[in-house]
């Protein structure tokens, strides 16, 4: 989206709401209503008064105008809820259609690819973007309020002293201008504290996800005394974005308070015929007087709700200019949607994986070569090269989680978006460091063949060797597994994956350096696995430098050096 | 609610003075409104009165429109120093219980801590305490300065007014505010447990789905993984609804409840002026007052919408707050290379673990390199991890330069100890950060050394020294320069005894090879016990301890 950089967030703050600015628009024109009805109220009080004062008031009108008063009250507490229903409804919409547009773009960009971490994009679809929500519950109806309620009632307040509209008038229209000040300044401040959250949550969850290191290492003490610096400078910034809040609604209510104070002492004087001028024809009257005092305060009203929910658009601000900021990039994205399609298998006998002239560019420094060669279906090969040399992108590439440029050739076809989805329903992939997703071992185990049983299972795990792991686990297949399978050595996390792969029923295996963890007689057990699945059919292809795996592979591929 | 006053009680430890202050700040700013807007009532009215009476000129107007000034500003500067106050100290007091929350996890035992979420550690740690911010903002201290302002404008009103007006303006809306917050109370307990849990799922989750979208990919399971993401946010959004419409009748019901307060007033006003009770200024004045009045219950109205969310909360933070105890410290005499001596031990990985070896016996000399060798599983980590006092020994003994375990102290022990585990974190950050953890002092000259002995200097320097970043989890080095890394940072504090969880796995034959060269040659006198497949660990030790899940091995 080609626009100018300082209408980034703006702009982007308009799109987040478009979708639902009809709801919007109508949940502000009724609260404009609602808060005209205090012109009546404010009217039967006066009427009372001026009764009370020159004793022509009956019990009647006392009776007739506390009704009148509660009666309209409570139509406009009313109208105000429905108002306050459609803008809830509207924000939470919002907010659904934002959460689920970021996790697509996120969840296809490439896992090789630099890119904000995970606890930072956790927190800016969860919390941070919670943010639009005050914008859309408080900014918008306030705004809309603070455009027509104050106009209205001037034009009341005219029509019975122009003494009055000009004290308001002079009052009112300053508040913009010291707004306006103000409200740059606290969005800024605002876009310091919205970053500082999330690098805080960033760093919390490394710090935490390293608790045993740190304690290893006798770094407890030193690392809280670091998070608590940190801490200390979030509420720094918290604070300084409050004090800008707090001061700009302060010069608000100090000019709301003094207008009120002038009107009530105009009014005082102008009824003790001390000042003779500012009423039309004939002197102000006591009525026309508590009609006035009314007034005043809910002229300036509107403009304190909106002074209040400045912030509120300031941090919705800093939440669009992230979004517009993450968008601006094109991410390097996965190829295909990781969408459940038919596998594409390769056929026996053909070549299952070609590369021609291929090349893969990880940001701007990193750009690698790859040698051409072809791997036939059901052969097993291994990559080799010295560490740096690029076997793990290449790996990569092979699965499609990367883009390349030259050309791939999977199963006899290009490797595209079209053709990745089904390519990789045919693989299965053992990467370097594991990842277990929350819930079972079981569920883990299951991701790629939801429908497997028991029997299936426990054949993979006695395939990849991995049978004791679970025998030995307190709860077995039930074992709630930690986020990078915490509680299960590297070693034994390694071969679930190759478990895994093998429930999956792949026709592809790609392994990053399977046997690392492993001491000999596993990775020799572990080798066994990845060949019983070879001798099934599959094709295996292992980055690898561990010389007795090449050496059981069928054919060894060199990267680097002069390739 | 006890979990609720605990969490009030710390935050009133920390922070009393300004929370006092901010209260009686609150009082001022409310009970000013009252009088500013109930003061000008009267004043037009008696003005008004004093006009038609013809004594416009004798109607002492200085005093009244002072005042009405003095309040307007008055109120404004209360107001100003009234949100300072109170939201600094609820930061502050915020700040310290995060703290106090990381040390508490800090200090949980082994087993507990390795299986730890990382995610959901998160989540109790930000958004719970984030949570709890309207305890003291929202719910204490509107309650306390709203109550004390209603019972201060009762008697102001009776005293100036009528008793008659004080208690029906008072009453009413005390009445009428305390039902509704009862009722939003009792019913939004629910909707926001559910809808913080949806919260905490839907970020859960969400690391999840990005974490492991390689995974997900391969399993065709990308877009579903999302959908069920996206089912958290769902949920969360029914019960936020649910809550809006909650909060929503409930502020209705208190303008409901003002608007009548303020009807009455002005009805039984003008009665007792028509019976020649009260003068009409009176009447003014009772009626606007109770307009104001209105300022000192509706702030209650959001405190009752998160009631239920701050309850949860505050039980889950208080769950892992730390007891206070005392720790012994002292790091005793720096040891050269310290003895290991291991008697009679059976190793297990928690309580409720089968047991993997039993009446381990073995000693190593002072500089010794031993390689403890066994199949997978066979416990070589879980013996590790029991001699570096992470786990309780089953049964047995082990003694470091002739003391039990159980009598170091935790800092003496890891001055002594090091350790690198099968699965080191590093954390996102500088180099230099990194081996920071280990050593803050260090110089960058102590720095670089150690990076040579591991064989990564080269390695660094091209990424562009010490101050080089590394992403999240280390990301950004490959998984044997991060492995080099890590025993780097053990490395640097030049333990006594070093026990390593196989050094060199991720390496190729050479670079191991020169890195296990470069650490003997920087740690020359320590002892090392280290769990070893590979023949390149193997030859490097002097002798090996084979672990075969009998008993009683070695020397």
């Amino acid at each position: 989206m080609p626009e100018n950089p300082p209408d980034f967030p703006k702009s982007r703050l308009s799109r987040c709401v478009a979708p639902v600015s009809g709801r919007l628009n109508r949940a502000g024109a009724l609260g404009v209503f609602a808060g005209l009805l205090w012109l009546p109220q404010a009217g039967l009080v006066a009427w009372l008064f001026a009764g009370l004062l020159d004793g022509t008031a009956g019990s009647q009108r006392a009776a007739l105008a506390a009704a009148g008063f509660a009666a309209l009250g409570a139509l406009r507490a009313a109208m105000l809820a429905l108002s306050d229903r459609w803008l809830a409804e509207a924000a939470q919409s919002v907010l659904t259609g934002e959460r689920r547009h970021l996790l697509e773009r996120e969840g296809r960009r490439s896992p090789m690819a630099p890119g904000p971490g995970s606890a930072e994009l956790a927190a800016l679809a969860g919390e941070k973007l919670a943010a639009l929500e005050p914008y859309i519950l408080r900014y918008r109806p306030a705004f809309l309020r603070a455009r027509a309620l104050p106009l209205a009632i001037l034009a009341v307040a005219f029509w019975k002293s122009w003494v009055v509209a000009a004290i308001l008038l002079i009052a009112g229209p300053l508040i913009p201008v010291f707004m306006a000040l103000v409200g740059m300044a606290a969005q800024e401040a605002s876009e310091r504290q919205m970053r500082e959250v999330g690098t805080l949550n960033g760093m919390l969850l490394e710090r935490l996800q390293a608790l045993v290191d740190i304690r290893l290492l006798d770094a407890g003490a030193r690392v809280a005394a670091d998070f608590e610096t940190r801490a200390e400078s979030l509420r720094e910034r918290t604070m300084a974005v409050l004090r800008v809040a707090f001061l700009s609604s302060t010069v608000l209510e100090l000019f709301s308070a003094l207008g009120v104070a002038l009107v009530a002492v105009y009014v005082g004087f102008a009824l003790l015929g001390t000042l003779g001028f500012g009423a039309w024809a004939t002197p102000l009257t006591a009525g026309e007087g508590v009609f006035l005092l009314l007034l005043a305060p809910e002229f300036f009203q509107p403009l304190r709700d909106l002074a209040a929910a400045w912030h509120d658009r300031a941090a919705a601000m800093a939440v669009a200019g992230e979004l517009a900021a993450a968008e601006a990039e094109a991410p390097v994205t996965i190829l295909g949607q990781g969408a459940a399609v038919a596998a594409v298998k390769p056929a026996p006998g053909a070549p299952a994986i070609s590369l021609r002239n291929v090349q893969v560019a990880l940001g701007e420094q990193t750009r690698l070569d790859f040698p051409d060669f072809d791997i036939f279906a059901g052969e097993s090969c291994a990559l080799t090269g010295p560490s740096g040399q690029g076997k793990s992108t290449l790996l990569a590439a092979l699965a499609g989680l990367v883009p390349a440029q030259g050309r791939i050739e999977v199963a006899g076809g290009v490797l595209d978006d079209a053709r990745a989805d089904g390519w990789r329903m045919a693989v299965g992939w053992v990467p370097q460091q594991p990842h277990f997703s929350a819930g079972s071992l079981r569920a883990n185990l299951r991701l790629a063949a939801p429908e497997a049983g028991e029997a299936e299972i426990a054949r993979a795990l006695r395939l990849a060797r991995a049978e004791d792991i679970v025998a030995r686990l307190p709860r077995g297949l039930a074992t709630r597994v930690g986020e990078t399978g915490a509680g299960l050595s590297g070693g034994e996390a390694r071969r679930l994956m190759v478990a895994r792969a093998a429930l999956g029923q792949a026709r592809v295996v790609l392994a990053d350096e399977p046997t690392a963890n492993l001491d000999a007689e596993t990775a020799r057990a572990v080798t066994d696995g990845l060949l019983a699945l070879a001798a099934a059919g599959a094709t295996l292809v292992v980055a690898t430098h561990d010389p007795a795996l090449v050496a059981r592979m069928g054919r060894e591929i060199p990267l680097g050096g002069a390739a | 609610m006890r979990p609720l006053a605990r969490i009030f009680a710390l935050i009133w430890r920390t922070e009393r003075w300004s929370l006092l202050r901010g209260i009686a700040l609150s009082i001022v700013v409310l009970l000013m409104g009252v009088s500013l807007l109930g003061l000008s009532g009267w004043f037009i009215i008696a003005a008004g009165a004093a006009g038609l009476a013809g004594a416009g000129a004798i109607f002492n107007v200085f005093g009244p429109s002072a005042g009405v000034r003095f309040l307007a500003l008055g109120r404004t500067a209360a107001r100003y120093g009234e949100r300072l106050l109170t939201h600094d100290a609820t930061l502050k007091a915020l700040a310290a219980l995060r703290v106090r929350l990381l040390t508490g996890f800090a200090a949980a035992p082994f087993p507990v801590m390795q299986r730890f979420r990382g995610a959901q550690v998160l989540n109790r740690l930000t958004s719970d305490i984030d949570a709890l911010d309207g305890v003291a903002l929202r719910l204490v201290i509107p309650l306390l300065a709203g109550g004390a302002t209603l019972a201060l404008a009762w008697g102001m009103l009776a005293l100036l007014v009528d008793p008659r007006v004080a208690a029906w303006s008072v009453l009413s809306l005390t009445v009428g505010a305390a039902l509704a917050l009862a009722w939003s109370a009792r019913r939004s307990a629910r909707p926001s447990r559910r809808a913080e849990a949806a919260a905490q799922a839907f970020r859960t989750r969400a690391i999840d789905h990005l974490r492991g979208r390689a995974m997900l990919a391969f399993a065709g399971q990308l877009e579903s993984s999302a959908t069920h993401v996206l089912q958290a946010d769902a949920r969360g959004r029914a019960s936020r609804l649910a809550l809006a419409r909650i909060e929503r009748r409930s502020g209705a019901m208190i303008s409901v409840a003002a608007t009548l307060s303020a009807a009455g007033a002005l009805y039984l006003g003008a009665e007792l002026t028509r019976a020649g009770a009260m003068s009409p200024a009176l009447a003014a004045l009772g009626f606007f007052a109770t307009l104001a009045l209105a300022e000192a219950v509706g702030p209650l109205r959001r405190a009752m919408g998160e009631l239920g969310g701050m309850r949860d909360a505050a039980r889950r933070v208080t769950h892992w707050l730390p007891q206070d105890r005392a720790e012994p410290r002292g790091r005793g005499a720096p040891l050269a290379g310290a003895a290991l001596r291991v008697i009679d031990l059976s190793i297990a990985n928690g309580p409720d673990s089968p047991g993997l070896t039993k009446g381990l016996t073995f000693t190593l000399a002072p500089g010794e390199i031993v390689a403890v060798t066994g199949a997978s599983g066979a416990g070589k980590t879980t013996l590790l991890n029991t001699i570096a006092g992470l786990l309780p020994p089953r049964a047995g003994e082990i003694r470091l330069s002739e003391r039990p375990l159980a009598d170091w102290s935790e800092p003496g022990l890891r001055a002594h100890l090091g350790y690198l585990p099968q699965r080191a974190a590093l954390i996102g950050g500088t180099i230099a950060e990194n081996l920071r953890l280990a050593a803050p002092d260090a110089s960058p000259d102590r720095l670089e050394t150690v990076l040579e002995a591991v064989a990564l200097g080269p390695v660094i320097e091209a990424m562009g020294g010490l101050e080089a970043r590394l992403g999240e989890g280390g990301r950004g080095l490959s998984g044997g320069e991060s492995r080099r890394l890590a025993l780097a940072r053990t490395l640097l504090r030049r333990p006594a005894l070093l026990l390593l969880d196989e050094p060199t796995e991720g390496l190729d034959r050479a670079t191991a090879r020169s890195v296990l060269a470069g650490l003997r040659a920087y740690c020359p006198e320590a002892t090392i016990l280290l769990a070893a497949h590979r023949a390149v660990e193997r030859d490097w030790a002097a002798r090996e301890l084979p672990l075969d899940g009998s008993a009683g091995c070695g020397t």
